[in-house]
Protein backbone atom coordinates (compact mmCIF):
# COMPACT_ATOMS: atom_id res chain seq x y z
CA UNK A 1 0.00 0.00 0.00
CA UNK A 2 2.62 2.45 0.57
CA UNK A 3 4.47 1.70 -2.45
CA UNK A 4 0.88 2.70 -4.37
CA UNK A 5 1.18 6.02 -2.28
CA UNK A 6 5.05 6.33 -3.08
CA UNK A 7 4.89 5.98 -6.85
CA UNK A 8 1.80 8.19 -7.04
CA UNK A 9 3.13 10.21 -5.39
CA UNK A 10 6.39 10.73 -7.12
CA UNK A 11 4.78 10.83 -10.22
CA UNK A 12 2.28 13.35 -9.54
CA UNK A 13 4.73 15.52 -8.04
CA UNK A 14 6.93 14.96 -11.46
CA UNK A 15 3.78 15.88 -12.94
CA UNK A 16 3.50 19.08 -10.83
CA UNK A 17 7.17 20.59 -11.36
CA UNK A 18 7.22 19.98 -14.88
CA UNK A 19 3.76 20.23 -16.48
CA UNK A 20 5.36 18.69 -20.19
CA UNK A 21 2.76 15.92 -20.10
CA UNK A 22 -0.40 17.51 -18.91
CA UNK A 23 0.36 20.42 -21.17
CA UNK A 24 1.23 18.60 -24.64
CA UNK A 25 -1.69 16.07 -23.56
CA UNK A 26 -4.24 19.67 -23.15
CA UNK A 27 -2.52 20.89 -26.62
CA UNK A 28 -3.29 18.31 -28.19
CA UNK A 29 -7.05 17.56 -27.67
CA UNK A 30 -7.49 21.46 -28.92
CA UNK A 31 -5.93 20.71 -31.83
CA UNK A 32 -8.06 17.73 -32.15
CA UNK A 33 -11.04 19.54 -31.21
CA UNK A 34 -10.20 21.97 -34.15
CA UNK A 35 -9.60 19.14 -36.44
CA UNK A 36 -12.73 17.70 -35.86
CA UNK A 37 -14.66 21.10 -36.61
CA UNK A 38 -12.48 21.18 -40.31
CA UNK A 39 -13.33 17.44 -41.14
CA UNK A 40 -17.15 17.30 -40.31
CA UNK A 41 -19.05 19.03 -43.41
CA UNK A 42 -20.83 22.29 -42.51
CA UNK A 43 -23.87 20.97 -39.89
CA UNK A 44 -26.18 22.59 -37.59
CA UNK A 45 -25.91 21.95 -34.25
CA UNK A 46 -28.14 18.98 -33.86
CA UNK A 47 -26.16 17.23 -36.26
CA UNK A 48 -22.70 17.94 -34.90
CA UNK A 49 -24.61 16.94 -31.56
CA UNK A 50 -24.33 13.44 -32.85
CA UNK A 51 -20.89 13.26 -33.69
CA UNK A 52 -19.51 14.70 -30.87
CA UNK A 53 -19.57 11.59 -28.16
CA UNK A 54 -17.49 9.77 -30.76
CA UNK A 55 -15.72 12.30 -31.52
CA UNK A 56 -14.88 13.26 -27.78
CA UNK A 57 -13.81 9.82 -27.07
CA UNK A 58 -11.32 9.51 -29.72
CA UNK A 59 -9.95 12.65 -28.65
CA UNK A 60 -9.70 11.26 -25.11
CA UNK A 61 -8.47 7.69 -26.20
CA UNK A 62 -5.72 9.61 -28.78
CA UNK A 63 -4.73 11.93 -25.70
CA UNK A 64 -4.43 8.93 -23.32
CA UNK A 65 -2.24 7.61 -26.08
CA UNK A 66 0.23 10.57 -26.25
CA UNK A 67 0.01 10.66 -22.08
CA UNK A 68 0.73 7.50 -21.41
CA UNK A 69 3.84 7.13 -24.30
CA UNK A 70 5.21 9.24 -21.77
CA UNK A 71 4.36 7.48 -18.34
CA UNK A 72 7.75 5.10 -18.93
CA UNK A 73 10.04 7.54 -20.55
CA UNK A 74 10.93 9.22 -17.84
CA UNK A 75 12.01 6.22 -16.07
CA UNK A 76 14.09 4.97 -18.21
CA UNK A 77 16.36 8.05 -17.79
CA UNK A 78 19.04 7.15 -15.21
CA UNK A 79 17.80 3.69 -15.63
CA UNK A 80 14.63 4.00 -13.58
CA UNK A 81 12.69 1.81 -14.46
CA UNK A 82 15.61 -0.85 -13.11
CA UNK A 83 15.34 0.69 -10.37
CA UNK A 84 11.79 0.32 -9.99
CA UNK A 85 11.95 -3.08 -11.11
CA UNK A 86 14.44 -3.90 -8.46
CA UNK A 87 12.46 -2.98 -5.51
CA UNK A 88 11.57 -5.40 -3.16
CA UNK A 89 8.01 -5.11 -3.37
CA UNK A 90 5.28 -6.15 -5.14
CA UNK A 91 4.76 -5.16 -8.51
CA UNK A 92 1.18 -4.83 -8.47
CA UNK A 93 1.27 -2.01 -6.24
CA UNK A 94 4.00 -0.11 -8.75
CA UNK A 95 1.96 -1.04 -11.16
CA UNK A 96 -1.39 0.70 -9.42
CA UNK A 97 0.74 3.99 -8.67
CA UNK A 98 1.63 3.85 -12.29
CA UNK A 99 -2.06 3.70 -13.36
CA UNK A 100 -3.59 6.21 -11.14
CA UNK A 101 -1.32 8.49 -11.83
CA UNK A 102 -1.87 8.29 -15.13
CA UNK A 103 -5.53 8.28 -14.28
CA UNK A 104 -5.40 11.66 -12.88
CA UNK A 105 -3.67 13.55 -15.63
CA UNK A 106 -6.03 11.73 -17.88
CA UNK A 107 -9.20 12.94 -15.96
CA UNK A 108 -7.74 16.52 -15.87
CA UNK A 109 -7.42 16.26 -19.84
CA UNK A 110 -10.66 14.86 -20.13
CA UNK A 111 -12.65 17.93 -18.26
CA UNK A 112 -10.92 20.37 -19.95
CA UNK A 113 -11.46 18.96 -23.56
CA UNK A 114 -14.67 18.77 -22.52
CA UNK A 115 -15.51 21.92 -21.78
CA UNK A 116 -13.74 22.89 -25.07
CA UNK A 117 -16.22 20.35 -26.61
CA UNK A 118 -19.15 21.85 -25.56
CA UNK A 119 -17.94 25.30 -26.62
CA UNK A 120 -17.25 24.09 -30.17
CA UNK A 121 -20.05 21.96 -30.33
CA UNK A 122 -22.61 23.50 -28.80
CA UNK A 123 -23.15 20.37 -26.08
CA UNK A 124 -25.13 20.84 -23.00
CA UNK A 125 -22.54 18.69 -20.97
CA UNK A 126 -22.86 21.40 -17.98
CA UNK A 127 -26.95 19.91 -17.92
CA UNK A 128 -25.52 16.51 -17.62
CA UNK A 129 -22.26 17.13 -15.62
CA UNK A 130 -22.48 14.61 -13.02
CA UNK A 131 -23.75 11.25 -15.15
CA UNK A 132 -20.82 12.63 -18.07
CA UNK A 133 -18.38 12.94 -15.26
CA UNK A 134 -19.28 9.16 -14.08
CA UNK A 135 -19.04 7.67 -17.50
CA UNK A 136 -15.89 10.15 -18.27
CA UNK A 137 -14.30 8.41 -14.84
CA UNK A 138 -15.22 5.04 -15.74
CA UNK A 139 -13.31 5.16 -19.08
CA UNK A 140 -10.36 6.69 -17.85
CA UNK A 141 -9.98 3.92 -15.23
CA UNK A 142 -9.87 1.41 -17.79
CA UNK A 143 -7.86 3.28 -20.58
CA UNK A 144 -5.53 4.05 -17.84
CA UNK A 145 -4.87 0.30 -16.75
CA UNK A 146 -4.60 -0.72 -20.25
CA UNK A 147 -2.52 2.04 -21.62
CA UNK A 148 -0.32 1.35 -18.13
CA UNK A 149 0.48 -2.09 -18.87
CA UNK A 150 1.13 -2.22 -22.14
CA UNK A 151 3.07 1.24 -21.97
CA UNK A 152 5.57 -0.60 -20.13
CA UNK A 153 5.82 -3.28 -22.44
CA UNK A 154 6.05 -0.72 -25.60
CA UNK A 155 8.89 1.31 -23.42
CA UNK A 156 11.29 -1.98 -23.73
CA UNK A 157 10.89 -2.52 -27.91
CA UNK A 158 11.97 -0.74 -30.96
CA UNK A 159 9.76 1.60 -32.64
CA UNK A 160 7.95 2.03 -29.13
CA UNK A 161 5.59 5.06 -29.56
CA UNK A 162 4.64 3.79 -32.93
CA UNK A 163 3.79 0.01 -31.10
CA UNK A 164 1.51 1.16 -27.98
CA UNK A 165 -1.60 2.38 -30.45
CA UNK A 166 -1.10 -0.95 -32.30
CA UNK A 167 -1.55 -2.62 -28.99
CA UNK A 168 -4.03 -0.42 -27.25
CA UNK A 169 -6.10 0.43 -29.74
CA UNK A 170 -7.69 -2.74 -30.24
CA UNK A 171 -8.03 -3.76 -26.89
CA UNK A 172 -10.04 -0.54 -26.02
CA UNK A 173 -12.74 -1.33 -28.48
CA UNK A 174 -15.11 -2.42 -26.16
CA UNK A 175 -14.38 0.38 -23.62
CA UNK A 176 -15.13 2.90 -26.15
CA UNK A 177 -17.92 1.60 -27.50
CA UNK A 178 -19.65 1.42 -24.14
CA UNK A 179 -18.26 5.15 -23.40
CA UNK A 180 -19.62 6.09 -26.59
CA UNK A 181 -23.15 4.90 -26.70
CA UNK A 182 -23.76 6.19 -22.39
CA UNK A 183 -22.41 9.57 -23.60
CA UNK A 184 -25.04 9.78 -26.61
CA UNK A 185 -27.95 8.63 -24.43
CA UNK A 186 -26.45 11.16 -21.77
CA UNK A 187 -26.43 14.00 -24.00
CA UNK A 188 -29.96 13.33 -25.89
CA UNK A 189 -31.37 13.33 -22.17
CA UNK A 190 -32.23 9.75 -21.78
CA UNK A 191 -30.00 9.11 -19.03
CA UNK A 192 -27.20 6.06 -18.54
CA UNK A 193 -28.40 2.91 -20.50
CA UNK A 194 -28.35 0.27 -17.62
CA UNK A 195 -26.47 -2.02 -20.60
CA UNK A 196 -23.59 0.34 -21.27
CA UNK A 197 -22.49 0.97 -17.92
CA UNK A 198 -22.32 -2.41 -16.95
CA UNK A 199 -20.35 -3.15 -19.73
CA UNK A 200 -17.85 -0.35 -18.50
CA UNK A 201 -17.92 -1.88 -14.96
CA UNK A 202 -16.81 -5.45 -16.43
CA UNK A 203 -14.58 -3.82 -19.00
CA UNK A 204 -12.97 -2.23 -16.31
CA UNK A 205 -12.54 -4.76 -13.63
CA UNK A 206 -11.17 -7.13 -16.47
CA UNK A 207 -8.25 -4.61 -17.63
CA UNK A 208 -7.29 -3.87 -13.69
CA UNK A 209 -7.40 -7.29 -13.10
CA UNK A 210 -5.50 -8.90 -15.88
CA UNK A 211 -3.04 -5.60 -15.90
CA UNK A 212 -2.81 -5.90 -12.07
CA UNK A 213 -1.88 -9.60 -12.47
CA UNK A 214 0.04 -9.23 -15.58
CA UNK A 215 1.92 -6.55 -14.96
CA UNK A 216 4.74 -9.02 -12.56
CA UNK A 217 5.86 -10.65 -15.74
CA UNK A 218 6.35 -6.59 -17.71
CA UNK A 219 8.72 -5.21 -15.58
CA UNK A 220 11.92 -6.56 -15.54
CA UNK A 221 15.47 -5.46 -14.25
CA UNK B 1 34.08 -29.81 -42.01
CA UNK B 2 30.56 -29.75 -42.37
CA UNK B 3 28.76 -30.00 -39.11
CA UNK B 4 26.16 -33.01 -38.29
CA UNK B 5 22.65 -31.75 -39.21
CA UNK B 6 20.70 -31.34 -36.03
CA UNK B 7 17.55 -33.85 -35.55
CA UNK B 8 14.50 -32.42 -36.71
CA UNK B 9 11.75 -32.25 -34.19
CA UNK B 10 8.27 -33.56 -35.15
CA UNK B 11 9.86 -35.19 -38.39
CA UNK B 12 7.07 -37.99 -38.58
CA UNK B 13 4.12 -36.13 -37.70
CA UNK B 14 4.97 -33.44 -40.45
CA UNK B 15 4.93 -36.52 -43.00
CA UNK B 16 2.07 -37.99 -41.31
CA UNK B 17 -0.07 -34.65 -41.87
CA UNK B 18 1.35 -34.11 -45.14
CA UNK B 19 0.05 -37.33 -46.81
CA UNK B 20 -2.88 -37.23 -44.84
CA UNK B 21 -3.47 -33.01 -46.24
CA UNK B 22 -3.12 -34.54 -49.21
CA UNK B 23 -5.45 -36.60 -49.47
CA UNK B 24 -8.08 -34.66 -47.65
CA UNK B 25 -7.61 -31.90 -50.16
CA UNK B 26 -8.52 -34.30 -53.35
CA UNK B 27 -11.57 -35.31 -51.09
CA UNK B 28 -13.18 -32.22 -49.80
CA UNK B 29 -12.46 -30.67 -53.58
CA UNK B 30 -14.45 -33.59 -54.83
CA UNK B 31 -17.12 -33.21 -52.24
CA UNK B 32 -17.38 -29.45 -52.54
CA UNK B 33 -17.71 -29.93 -56.82
CA UNK B 34 -20.65 -32.62 -55.86
CA UNK B 35 -22.08 -30.96 -53.80
CA UNK B 36 -26.15 -29.28 -54.02
CA UNK B 37 -25.93 -25.55 -55.37
CA UNK B 38 -27.65 -23.67 -52.97
CA UNK B 39 -31.69 -22.53 -53.69
CA UNK B 40 -31.54 -19.07 -53.10
CA UNK B 41 -27.64 -18.31 -53.16
CA UNK B 42 -26.84 -20.39 -56.11
CA UNK B 43 -23.06 -21.61 -56.21
CA UNK B 44 -21.34 -18.78 -54.34
CA UNK B 45 -22.72 -20.57 -50.96
CA UNK B 46 -20.08 -23.10 -51.86
CA UNK B 47 -17.14 -20.93 -50.04
CA UNK B 48 -18.95 -21.46 -46.93
CA UNK B 49 -17.27 -25.02 -47.24
CA UNK B 50 -13.98 -23.10 -47.17
CA UNK B 51 -14.62 -19.86 -44.63
CA UNK B 52 -16.00 -21.78 -41.97
CA UNK B 53 -14.01 -24.24 -41.32
CA UNK B 54 -10.81 -21.79 -41.67
CA UNK B 55 -12.70 -19.30 -39.26
CA UNK B 56 -12.67 -22.90 -36.90
CA UNK B 57 -9.18 -23.19 -37.08
CA UNK B 58 -8.26 -19.23 -36.98
CA UNK B 59 -10.02 -19.23 -33.31
CA UNK B 60 -8.10 -22.41 -32.41
CA UNK B 61 -4.92 -20.66 -33.10
CA UNK B 62 -5.81 -17.88 -31.30
CA UNK B 63 -7.14 -19.36 -28.04
CA UNK B 64 -3.89 -21.76 -28.52
CA UNK B 65 -1.36 -18.89 -28.52
CA UNK B 66 -3.15 -17.81 -24.85
CA UNK B 67 -2.95 -21.02 -23.95
CA UNK B 68 0.52 -21.67 -23.96
CA UNK B 69 1.60 -18.18 -23.28
CA UNK B 70 -0.27 -18.72 -20.12
CA UNK B 71 1.73 -21.88 -19.68
CA UNK B 72 4.87 -20.20 -20.27
CA UNK B 73 4.06 -17.77 -17.64
CA UNK B 74 3.43 -20.16 -15.68
CA UNK B 75 6.48 -22.80 -16.31
CA UNK B 76 8.66 -20.11 -18.04
CA UNK B 77 9.61 -23.23 -20.46
CA UNK B 78 10.76 -22.35 -24.37
CA UNK B 79 8.49 -25.40 -25.80
CA UNK B 80 5.18 -23.61 -24.85
CA UNK B 81 6.75 -20.30 -26.07
CA UNK B 82 7.73 -21.30 -29.53
CA UNK B 83 3.83 -23.10 -29.96
CA UNK B 84 2.28 -19.97 -28.76
CA UNK B 85 4.06 -17.82 -31.37
CA UNK B 86 3.56 -20.45 -33.88
CA UNK B 87 -0.24 -20.85 -33.09
CA UNK B 88 -0.33 -17.06 -33.40
CA UNK B 89 1.30 -17.11 -36.66
CA UNK B 90 -0.84 -19.88 -38.56
CA UNK B 91 -3.83 -17.92 -36.67
CA UNK B 92 -3.38 -14.95 -38.44
CA UNK B 93 -2.87 -16.50 -41.59
CA UNK B 94 -5.72 -18.71 -41.22
CA UNK B 95 -7.64 -15.30 -40.29
CA UNK B 96 -6.70 -13.51 -43.22
CA UNK B 97 -7.98 -16.19 -45.47
CA UNK B 98 -11.51 -16.06 -43.29
CA UNK B 99 -11.56 -11.97 -43.92
CA UNK B 100 -10.63 -12.65 -47.70
CA UNK B 101 -13.05 -15.33 -48.26
CA UNK B 102 -15.94 -13.51 -46.48
CA UNK B 103 -15.95 -10.87 -48.16
CA UNK B 104 -16.22 -12.29 -51.40
CA UNK B 105 -19.26 -14.46 -50.11
CA UNK B 106 -20.53 -11.05 -48.39
CA UNK B 107 -20.98 -9.47 -51.99
CA UNK B 108 -22.66 -12.57 -53.57
CA UNK B 109 -25.52 -12.82 -50.83
CA UNK B 110 -25.75 -9.48 -49.07
CA UNK B 111 -24.63 -7.75 -52.23
CA UNK B 112 -22.05 -5.52 -50.75
CA UNK B 113 -18.33 -6.55 -49.41
CA UNK B 114 -18.75 -5.39 -45.85
CA UNK B 115 -21.31 -4.84 -43.35
CA UNK B 116 -20.46 -4.00 -39.49
CA UNK B 117 -21.94 -7.15 -38.45
CA UNK B 118 -21.02 -8.77 -35.00
CA UNK B 119 -19.58 -12.31 -36.50
CA UNK B 120 -17.25 -10.12 -39.07
CA UNK B 121 -16.49 -7.09 -36.51
CA UNK B 122 -15.49 -9.49 -33.82
CA UNK B 123 -12.97 -11.72 -36.32
CA UNK B 124 -11.46 -7.91 -37.80
CA UNK B 125 -10.76 -7.03 -34.16
CA UNK B 126 -9.16 -10.44 -33.21
CA UNK B 127 -7.23 -10.55 -36.34
CA UNK B 128 -5.80 -6.67 -35.40
CA UNK B 129 -5.18 -8.04 -31.83
CA UNK B 130 -2.91 -10.98 -33.42
CA UNK B 131 -1.39 -8.89 -35.78
CA UNK B 132 -0.46 -6.89 -32.90
CA UNK B 133 0.89 -9.56 -30.81
CA UNK B 134 3.32 -10.93 -33.97
CA UNK B 135 4.19 -7.18 -34.36
CA UNK B 136 5.25 -7.04 -30.57
CA UNK B 137 6.98 -10.19 -31.16
CA UNK B 138 9.60 -8.79 -33.31
CA UNK B 139 9.55 -5.36 -31.60
CA UNK B 140 10.91 -6.58 -28.64
CA UNK B 141 14.28 -7.57 -28.26
CA UNK B 142 15.54 -10.42 -26.35
CA UNK B 143 14.22 -13.37 -26.46
CA UNK B 144 12.94 -14.17 -22.80
CA UNK B 145 11.32 -10.44 -22.89
CA UNK B 146 9.52 -11.12 -26.14
CA UNK B 147 8.28 -14.02 -25.00
CA UNK B 148 6.64 -12.62 -21.52
CA UNK B 149 5.24 -9.50 -23.38
CA UNK B 150 3.65 -11.68 -26.26
CA UNK B 151 2.30 -14.24 -23.40
CA UNK B 152 0.80 -11.36 -21.57
CA UNK B 153 -1.00 -9.71 -24.60
CA UNK B 154 -1.89 -13.11 -25.77
CA UNK B 155 -4.28 -13.59 -23.09
CA UNK B 156 -5.17 -10.15 -23.08
CA UNK B 157 -6.34 -10.90 -26.72
CA UNK B 158 -8.44 -13.75 -25.57
CA UNK B 159 -10.08 -12.00 -22.37
CA UNK B 160 -11.07 -9.35 -24.88
CA UNK B 161 -13.52 -11.18 -26.96
CA UNK B 162 -16.59 -11.54 -24.41
CA UNK B 163 -16.14 -7.69 -24.21
CA UNK B 164 -15.99 -6.96 -27.44
CA UNK B 165 -18.66 -9.43 -28.09
CA UNK B 166 -20.92 -7.16 -25.71
CA UNK B 167 -19.56 -4.05 -27.30
CA UNK B 168 -20.91 -4.95 -30.66
CA UNK B 169 -23.93 -6.04 -29.65
CA UNK B 170 -24.80 -2.60 -28.07
CA UNK B 171 -25.38 -1.22 -31.07
CA UNK B 172 -26.25 -3.83 -33.69
CA UNK B 173 -27.95 -7.21 -34.73
CA UNK B 174 -26.25 -9.91 -36.89
CA UNK B 175 -26.86 -10.58 -40.54
CA UNK B 176 -25.23 -14.16 -40.17
CA UNK B 177 -27.81 -17.32 -40.87
CA UNK B 178 -28.15 -18.73 -37.99
CA UNK B 179 -28.83 -22.28 -39.34
CA UNK B 180 -25.33 -23.54 -37.96
CA UNK B 181 -26.67 -23.14 -34.69
CA UNK B 182 -29.67 -25.01 -35.39
CA UNK B 183 -27.97 -27.72 -37.43
CA UNK B 184 -29.67 -27.74 -40.35
CA UNK B 185 -27.54 -27.50 -43.03
CA UNK B 186 -29.75 -28.86 -46.16
CA UNK B 187 -29.29 -32.01 -47.35
CA UNK B 188 -25.98 -33.20 -49.21
CA UNK B 189 -24.12 -29.91 -47.37
CA UNK B 190 -23.03 -31.99 -44.21
CA UNK B 191 -20.43 -34.20 -45.60
CA UNK B 192 -18.67 -31.40 -47.71
CA UNK B 193 -18.94 -29.24 -44.44
CA UNK B 194 -17.44 -31.94 -42.56
CA UNK B 195 -14.33 -32.84 -44.83
CA UNK B 196 -13.82 -29.12 -44.76
CA UNK B 197 -13.50 -28.89 -40.98
CA UNK B 198 -11.54 -31.81 -40.82
CA UNK B 199 -9.16 -30.52 -43.44
CA UNK B 200 -8.55 -27.18 -41.95
CA UNK B 201 -7.43 -28.66 -38.88
CA UNK B 202 -4.93 -30.94 -40.42
CA UNK B 203 -3.63 -28.37 -42.45
CA UNK B 204 -3.75 -26.08 -39.13
CA UNK B 205 -1.68 -28.75 -37.76
CA UNK B 206 0.69 -29.29 -40.78
CA UNK B 207 1.60 -25.88 -40.89
CA UNK B 208 1.74 -25.37 -37.03
CA UNK B 209 4.26 -28.82 -37.03
CA UNK B 210 6.31 -26.86 -40.08
CA UNK B 211 6.92 -23.70 -38.09
CA UNK B 212 8.02 -25.12 -34.81
CA UNK B 213 10.34 -26.95 -37.27
CA UNK B 214 11.55 -23.74 -38.92
CA UNK B 215 12.20 -22.22 -35.24
CA UNK B 216 14.32 -25.36 -34.13
CA UNK B 217 16.31 -25.26 -37.03
CA UNK B 218 16.79 -21.46 -36.82
CA UNK B 219 17.87 -22.39 -32.93
CA UNK B 220 20.21 -24.87 -33.95
CA UNK B 221 21.89 -22.62 -36.42
CA UNK B 222 22.57 -20.14 -33.97
CA UNK B 223 23.88 -22.50 -31.43
CA UNK B 224 26.45 -24.11 -34.40
CA UNK B 225 27.58 -20.30 -34.92
CA UNK B 226 27.90 -19.43 -31.81
CA UNK B 227 29.68 -22.64 -31.40
CA UNK B 228 31.94 -21.92 -33.84
CA UNK B 229 32.67 -18.34 -33.05
CA UNK B 230 33.82 -19.49 -29.77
Amino acid sequence: MSTFVAVLWKDLLCEWRNHERLSAMVVFSLLLVVIFHFALPESSAPASRTYAPGLLWAAYVFAALLGHNRAFAAELENDALSGLALAPVDRGWIFLGKAAANFLVLAAVQFLTAAAFALAFELELAAHALPFAGIAALGALGLSCLGTLFAAVAVRTRFRDVLLPLLLFPLAIPLLAAAVHATAAILAGRGVPPASLHLLLVVDAVYAIVSFLSFEYVLDE
Amino acid sequence: MTAPSPTLPLRRTLRICGALLLALAAAFAFCVWRAPEDATQGVIQKIFYLHVPLAFSAYLGFFLTALFGALFLWRGDERSDRLAAAAAEVGVLFCSLVLITGPIWAKGTWGRFWSWDARLTLTLLLWLIYVGYLLLRSFAEGGDRAARFAAVYGIAGIAVIPLNYFAIELSRGSLHPENLERGSLGAGMGLPFALGVVTSLVCFLFLLCLRIQVTALRRAEEQRLYASDA
